[in-house]
């Protein structure tokens, strides 16, 4: 059905300066998948994320979000109920108490006298304690957020996005600065999350096992192509080797 | 070829300090070394100051004097910069461009509002003071203006190199947010340079202190005019006195400042009244005081400034400068804009012969003035008299930074013959106390392991020096001596208002004979200089890097 499908690209080409970042690439992603996108470095996976959000213009084809083309989204404000990013653990304002952090995730909604007066007295708490109980962290709303451990910071980046709630949530490269448990313990949360509140998610990751272990569907881009895209159980060791591998022999 | 480049590679530090030396020594040229340059009576007038620093007046009448004019300072520079903040706040966002959305609107936005903070900063505190009281007359807002309009410039555009500055991943995360600008800037950057802006302004609150006492000069009140007026009768005891009221004042306000970066860099949120309200709560309580102060003083009336009078001088002095009713302006004169150029590059000799000296004296003092050479923690080595040494150096240091170029200059100026050597000293004595603190911390700072397995492996002090401290410290030495001849700069021509010699002269003089195009050309050499003093500092900065 054709209102499933939560984005859709057809034939994105992306180029910078002589180097092709995305060539021609064609999938589309369904409401309530969860999508782990993998392949070698400068394989194109933050160019596809970062176009997902946005903050890349296209030279070729269309990318529809929720069946719009993504350069009919005029107003931020909207844009932010569709789309939300979750990266590594610089996304959060050190200084700023964790509830304020969290917080921003409601700026789309708020006016500016609104979201000033918040940093005096906080509104809407409610919310944002809620997503912080949900993270695991309901004791730390007002601590000043640098002082909080890596794992503990990308907590408070997915409170926040779940009270922006958008309908899809890029992840890029979610747990890459943490170490292993801490990492399991984030993706398990981030996952269940994006289950619960039925959204769409497209993470990328260094990662081969959590692709395999958290998501439904992989696809492996190389060079800017499509190397492969599969449901997780159809996904072989020997494409994963081809994937990652140096050079053709031949 | 690569040889020959690797080979300047390796020495361009070197080659750079030669080529600063010789311009130096060639600056010294610039004087007839002989005994010409004293006073007749100079040398006996220095005993007779030097005495007066070990006897100074302490009778409670010049006590209450010096408490009031002290309060006077203080009030004038509290105002001062409430007003230069504001002003460097809304300006420096505008200068940042991150209100603007488009390529365009942002890179105009920039050189448009950069231009205006840059062309308030270039012009001396103690200039637009005298502008200001040719134009309104004897009033307190001439002096309060006269300090927020360069300090607002200073304060606005190292604000914009902050939002210009911070990290980028945070930024967009909140845009992604759906954030707008506005929401952006409160939630993104302003939370983000906080705490540095905070430390630089209250760093530069102890600069508007010195500023406000030298707003005598041109006659408002304060520590500097009691200075003055002492100086006149020869009460060399008096004057300590007084200078003792503004060093105690810088080193409050440098205790106050340190205290308040203290709780920005530890950043731990505790309960109840922390030091950080407590020390908002008493800066709110300064700025009110201050400005009941003055406006419940009887020459203060804001409206009055606005008097038909006072708008008719004001027209008068603008119209001058610009050559209204002028046939032959100065600044379009070539013959005038030769001997304006003279004085010029005298100028320039006069602070790269300051700068010079401070160097000197400043390298001379600074190994013992450091904390963790006078401690042994550096070298390992302990020396009885090293706790010693380095109390006697930052007193003299304190000193030197706590007096105003400006009274350091009127002081001197009793030894010797007006001229580019008195400017010179006064800007020296000045300068190096701030050259040798701003040292002093950077060797504080230094990594101590690699110089302690120096000192394992056998090497001497003097080794140790040039083994391990110059070539870590040198490249920062060498920021601070541009950054202060930068200032110096700036300063030349206040202490040639007193007869050290330079444009200062030149420019008291055509003050004087409200010879107004005189005045606008004489500003023009000092803001080519300005110029000049930045480029260079700036391109020296980047050959070291």
């Amino acid at each position: 059905m054709s209102s499933n499908k939560m984005i859709e690209a057809k034939s994105i080409s992306k180029h910078y300066e002589r180097k092709i970042a995305l060539s021609s690439l064609s999938f589309s992603i369904n409401r309530g998948e969860t999508v782990a996108l993998i392949g070698p470095s400068g394989a194109g996976k933050t160019t596809l994320l970062n176009s997902i959000a946005g903050l890349l213009t296209l030279e070729h084809g269309d990318l529809l979000i929720d069946n719009m083309s993504i350069t009919s989204y005029r107003k931020g404000t909207v844009f932010a109920k569709k789309v939300g990013v979750i990266r590594q653990q610089f996304d959060l304002i050190g200084p700023l108490a964790v509830i304020h952090n969290v917080l921003a995730g409601k700026l789309a909604d708020w006016g500016f006298m609104k979201s000033l007066f918040s940093l005096l007295i906080p509104q809407e708490k409610a919310a944002a304690i809620q997503a912080l109980e949900r993270v695991g962290l309901p004791d730390k709303a007002y601590e000043i957020t640098s002082t909080l451990s890596g794992g503990e910071q990308q907590r408070v980046a997915m409170a926040r996005l779940m009270v922006q709630n958008p309908e899809i949530i890029l992840a890029d490269e979610p747990v890459a600065s943490l170490d292993p448990a801490r990492a399991d313990d984030i993706l398990a949360m981030l996952t269940n999350i994006v289950l619960e509140r039925k959204q769409t998610m497209i993470a990328s990751l260094h990662s081969v096992e959590y692709a395999r272990k958290y998501f439904s569907r992989i696809i492996a881009l190389k060079n800017g192509e499509l190397f492969f895209d599969l449901p997780t159980e159809n996904v072989t060791d020997e494409l994963l080797a081809d994937l990652y591998q140096l050079k053709e022999r031949g | 070829m690569s040889r020959l480049v690797s080979s300047f590679r390796l020495h361009n530090r070197f080659m750079l300090t030669l080529l600063l030396a010789a311009i130096f020594i060639w600056s010294l040229f610039s004087i007839k070394w002989n005994a010409d340059l004293f006073h007749a009576g100079g040398i006996p007038t220095m005993l007779q100051i030097f005495e007066g620093l070990f006897h100074p007046d302490f009778s409670p009448d010049i006590l209450m004097k010096g408490l009031e004019a002290a309060w006077i300072t203080l009030a004038y520079a509290v105002a001062g910069m409430s007003l230069a903040i504001l002003y460097a706040f809304v300006v420096g966002i505008l200068a940042s461009g991150t209100l603007t959305s488009s390529r365009v609107a942002r890179l105009s936005s920039k050189i448009f509002f950069r231009g205006v903070l840059g062309f308030t900063r270039s012009i001396h505190e103690l200039i637009w003071a005298w502008i200001f009281v040719a134009a309104v007359g004897l009033s307190p807002y001439a002096a309060i203006f006269a300090l927020a309009i360069p300090y607002g410039g200073i304060l606005g555009r190292i604000f914009a190199d902050m939002l210009n500055d911070v990290p980028i991943e945070p930024i967009k995360a909140l845009k992604s947010t759906g954030a707008s600008k506005l929401q952006t800037l409160i939630y993104g950057y302003l939370p983000l340079v906080w705490a540095d802006l905070i430390s630089y302004t209250m760093y530069r609150f102890e600069c508007s202190i010195r500023s406000s006492a030298i707003m005598s000069f041109v006659g408002l009140g304060g520590l500097g005019y009691q200075i003055q007026l002492s100086l006149a009768d020869l009460k060399y005891d008096q004057v300590w006195t007084y200078v003792f009221f503004l060093i105690v004042l810088v080193l409050l306000v440098d205790v106050w400042s340190n205290s308040v970066r203290k709780v920005l860099t530890e950043r731990k949120r505790r309960r109840g009244l922390s030091p950080g309200w407590g020390s908002s709560l008493f800066a709110i309580l300064l700025i009110i005081g201050s400005w009941v102060f003055i406006t419940s003083g009887d020459k203060a009336n804001l409206l009055e400034l606005l008097s038909d009078k006072n708008l008719e001088y004001a027209k008068k002095f603008f119209g001058g400068l610009v050559g209204v009713n002028e046939k032959h302006p100065a600044f379009l004169v070539t013959s005038e804009w030769s001997s304006a150029l003279k004085l010029t590059l005298e100028t320039l000799e006069m602070s790269i012969m300051a700068i010079g000296f401070a160097t000197i004296a400043a390298f001379i003092t600074v190994i013992p003035a450091a904390r963790n050479m006078a401690n042994g923690s550096l070298t390992s080595v302990k020396k009885w008299y090293n706790w010693p040494l380095f109390g006697i150096v930052r007193i003299i240091y304190i000193f030197s930074r706590a007096v105003p170029e400006l009274v350091w200059a009127m002081m001197i100026i009793f030894i010797f013959k007006p001229g580019l050597l008195p400017g010179a000293i006064a800007l020296a004595l000045h300068n190096f106390g701030i050259l040798g603190k701003l040292w002093a911390e950077v060797i504080e700072d230094m990594d101590p392991r690699p110089i302690r397995n120096l000192a394992s492996a056998g090497a001497s002090k003097i080794q140790i020096l040039f083994y391990g401290i110059l070539p870590t410290v040198l490249p920062r030495f060498l920021t601070y001596i541009l950054y202060r001849w930068e200032v110096i700069m700036r300063t030349t021509i206040v202490v040639g208002f007193v007869g050290a010699g330079g444009l200062g002269i030149e420019f008291k003089l055509a003050m004087s004979y409200f010879q107004y195009t005189e005045i606008t050309l004489l500003l023009l050499c000092y803001m080519i200089l300005v110029i000049i003093a930045d480029f260079a500092s700036e391109s020296t900065r980047k050959a070291v890097k």
